[in-house]
């Protein structure tokens, strides 16, 4: 009889143990229950093929899902965050928000960013996962959690002007594969086309170029804990040494990455190691002006090439459950098949589902009609994720490291100590220093 | 009785038609230096507009003239942005910041300049502080407080914030402390009180400094780009230089719809240039500033 009581205690303490397990994740949206979220969305912020793109994601959701009403919040990829943390401040909690990698572990630990463990299902979660690329889900994981999906991202991909190859003595179907020959193929241009040989768009505010050209050299920007910078370690000295020489030799001009994306869409440049989301601007300025082709990212020597993604993610910020449902909803769809095929056809990056490639109802007739993404695809087998650097001061150390590789770079003072300079720097700067 | 205005009259300078110095030659030659620095000025709104009107695969041309001239630019900012719109509220946020900034500044000004009173010296040391710091310090308490009064996305949003400039003031401050003591002097043994003083002679007299000033906060505030970005929601509510930076995307910079949306943004402004040439300049000329 005590065998049965304690059974039975046992058994009680299970199913409240269930039930309630399962109440914390997300119920369906009851029927007829509207739903309005925002989406806070940096492509809305821009007047070109991004905002075309998002604008149609968002009516073909509406229009599968009536009962959800999305409203798009323009603010541009640098303000985004700051617009944010204004709306979190001022009690106007954004719902979903499509969130640049290189500050979305500031956004989990200031703004109230929940693991999608917390808020769906396993079973749910592992259904959405089925044929999305195993590295790109890693894209917005952080100590084991998964935080967000990745939304609109590429890899750097090698763009180059076959008629400049051709004009220069070189063969366009044989792009430079590792450094040393793109170093060679530039010089080549300048001395027999006449135009400038390469430029490695790695300069401006973020560093997710910069962190693949490390990676692909067996360096880091931060330590696999997470708790040092190494960006002045010895392999990440020898990369940045790597793009002076091209500078010095005259292979590389010294110009402001405007004026190098000017330069390429011009016909002047000859190689252009930049994100794919430029393909459709430099295909539009290269009509019936020259050739554009692309090539996979060249590497150091036979060492292997680690790409790493630019771009963004789309993470829950939602407080209530109706719109964190609404809200995973919305996230399933820009990452289905379909959102997938919107993304790469009409804006330019990769899709996340490699399959729908060759399927022909999805992207495979748009993948046939552009060869350019193949390098893209190809090098999402060796995707690394854009690591963010942790802290509240993660902007200045990011800011000092890439001004110091615009000085080691197009500078004449010693790379080597510049870098550790900033690196100095920097690391006063690091959490709990 | 007191008049209606007061006004300082310039002294009888005698002015010679030819420059002295200049004879026929170096008249030609002055004039040939004129339309040289006429032409470098006039060079990047002409290229401004030939680039509008290039497509995107000739943007890049050297070439003066476009081969294939289009106004596909400017339909295409047409109906992307809603650019006149965005027109209008630029229009509308630089004539009312102008406007309060000026009458705050002119209030302000004067009871720095006129009256001495406890701590004025330090408050005026603060009004100048205020010049000095950094609007992103000030950005979120301000959208906080905006938002709590339900004004986001609108158009008192985007002015309360900036109903007073310490430039402004500081400015205006100079100018009223060389004001002539003894006209005010004069004008109060006519009976005027402090506030007739301000308006009917002070003001009058500052004409040319006001101008100045007024062009100088009206073209500010039609620069104005991180506020109003931060308040509004809506393209419809939006500025003009959220419209221009919308074309330099992610995806690539659109030269030839920005360089048709600044021509669109530029047009009130020359416009309003060309109708008030001569006061524009007279006021510049009077009050020292070049």
């Amino acid at each position: 009889m005590k065998k049965l009581w304690l059974f039975v205690i046992a058994l009680g303490l299970a199913v409240v143990a269930v039930v309630s397990a399962q109440k914390s994740f997300l119920p369906p949206l009851p029927k007829n229950t509207k739903v309005s979220i925002t989406f806070y969305n940096y492509n809305l912020a821009s007047a070109g093929i991004g905002a075309e793109g998002t604008k149609q994601l968002i009516a073909e959701f509406q229009e599968a899902n009536p009962n959800i009403s999305v409203e798009g919040v323009p603010a541009p990829s640098n303000e985004i965050l700051g617009r944010l943390q204004a709306d979190v401040v001022a009690g106007r909690t954004p719902d979903l928000a499509q969130i640049v990698f290189a500050d979305y572990e500031f956004a989990i630990n200031n703004l109230g960013v929940k693991p999608l463990e917390d808020l769906i299902s396993e079973r749910e979660l592992q259904t959405h996962y089925v044929g999305l690329h195993p590295r790109g889900l890693a894209l917005a994981r952080l100590n084991g959690k998964t935080y967000g999906l990745p939304y609109v991202f590429s890899t750097p991909v090698l763009f180059y002007n076959a008629d400049v190859f051709k004009a220069a003595g070189l063969d366009p179907n044989r792009p430079p594969r590792s450094w040393a020959e793109v170093k060679k193929y530039a010089l080549q241009i300048k001395a027999k086309a006449n135009k400038a040989g390469v430029y490695v768009a790695l300069h401006g505010a973020f560093d997710w170029m910069y962190q693949s050209l490390l990676l692909s050299n067996g360096g880091r920007v931060l330590s696999e804990d997470r708790k040092r910078l190494s960006f002045a370690d010895a392999p990440a000295l020898e990369a940045v040494r790597m793009l002076r020489d091209l500078v010095s030799a005259g292979a590389h001009p010294n110009v402001a990455p405007s004026d190098a994306q000017s330069a390429m869409a011009a016909g002047n440049l000859g190689m252009y190691l930049q994100t794919s989301a430029l393909q459709n601007y430099l295909l539009n300025a290269s009509k019936d002006k020259f050739e554009l082709r692309s090539a996979k990212m060249p590497s150091f020597g036979t060492k292997t090439v680690y790409p790493v993604n630019s771009g963004s993610g789309v993470f829950i910020l939602a407080k209530d459950p109706l719109k964190q449902r609404a809200a995973w909803e919305l996230m399933k769809f820009l990452t289905s098949k379909r959102g997938y095929t919107i993304i790469t056809s009409k804006i330019g990056y990769v899709p996340l589902r490699p399959d729908i490639v060759k399927d022909p109802a999805y992207l495979k007739p748009w993948a046939d009609a552009n060869p350019l993404i193949k390098p893209n695809l190809e090098q999402l087998d060796r995707l690394s994720p854009w690591v963010p650097i942790p802290g509240q001061n993660y902007k200045q150390i990011t800011k000092i490291m890439m001004d110091a590789l615009d000085q080691s770079v197009f500078g004449d003072g010693d790379v080597d100590d510049t870098m550790k300079a900033a690196s100095v720097r920097a690391s006063s700067l690091m959490p709990n220093q | 009785m007191f008049p209606s205005s007061t006004k300082l009259e310039p002294a009888n300078i005698k002015t010679s038609d030819t420059p002295s110095g200049f004879g026929g030659v170096g008249n030609i030659a002055g004039h040939v230096l004129l339309i040289a620095l006429s032409v470098l000025a006039l060079f990047p709104v002409y290229w401004m507009i030939v680039t509008s009107l290039r497509p995107a695969n000739d943007i890049f041309s050297s070439s003066l003239i476009p081969t294939s001239a289009s106004l596909e630019n400017y339909r295409t900012v047409w109906s992307t942005i809603p650019i006149a719109r965005m027109l209008l509220n630029t229009f509308t946020m630089s004539v009312l910041l102008t406007l309060s900034q000026l009458l705050t500044a002119i209030l302000c000004a004067y009871a720095f300049a006129r009256w001495t009173f406890f701590a004025d010296k330090f408050l005026l040391g603060l009004f100048a502080l205020t010049w000095l710091v950094p609007f992103q310090v000030t950005m979120i308490p301000n959208y906080v407080l905006i938002s709590s009064f339900g004004w986001l996305d609108t158009m008192t949003a985007i002015v309360v914030p900036q109903f007073a400039s310490a430039f402004a003031v500081m400015l205006l401050f100079q100018s009223l402390k060389a004001f002539p003591p003894e006209l005010i002097d004069a004008a109060r043994i006519d009976g005027a009180n402090d506030w007739l003083i301000l308006w009917r002679v002070i003001v009058p007299n500052l004409r040319a400094s006001l101008a100045s000033l007024a062009i100088l906060l009206f073209i500010s505030a039609w620069n104005e780009y991180f506020w109003p970005l931060l308040v509004t929601r809506n393209l419809e509510n939006a500025v003009v230089q959220i419209g221009l930076q919308m074309f330099l995307t992610q995806e690539g910079d659109l030269w030839g719809p920005l360089m048709a949306a600044a021509t669109f943004a530029s047009l009130p402004i020359l416009l309003l240039y060309v109708v008030l040439q001569k006061q524009i300049i007279e006021s510049f000329m009077k009050s020292g500033i070049r």
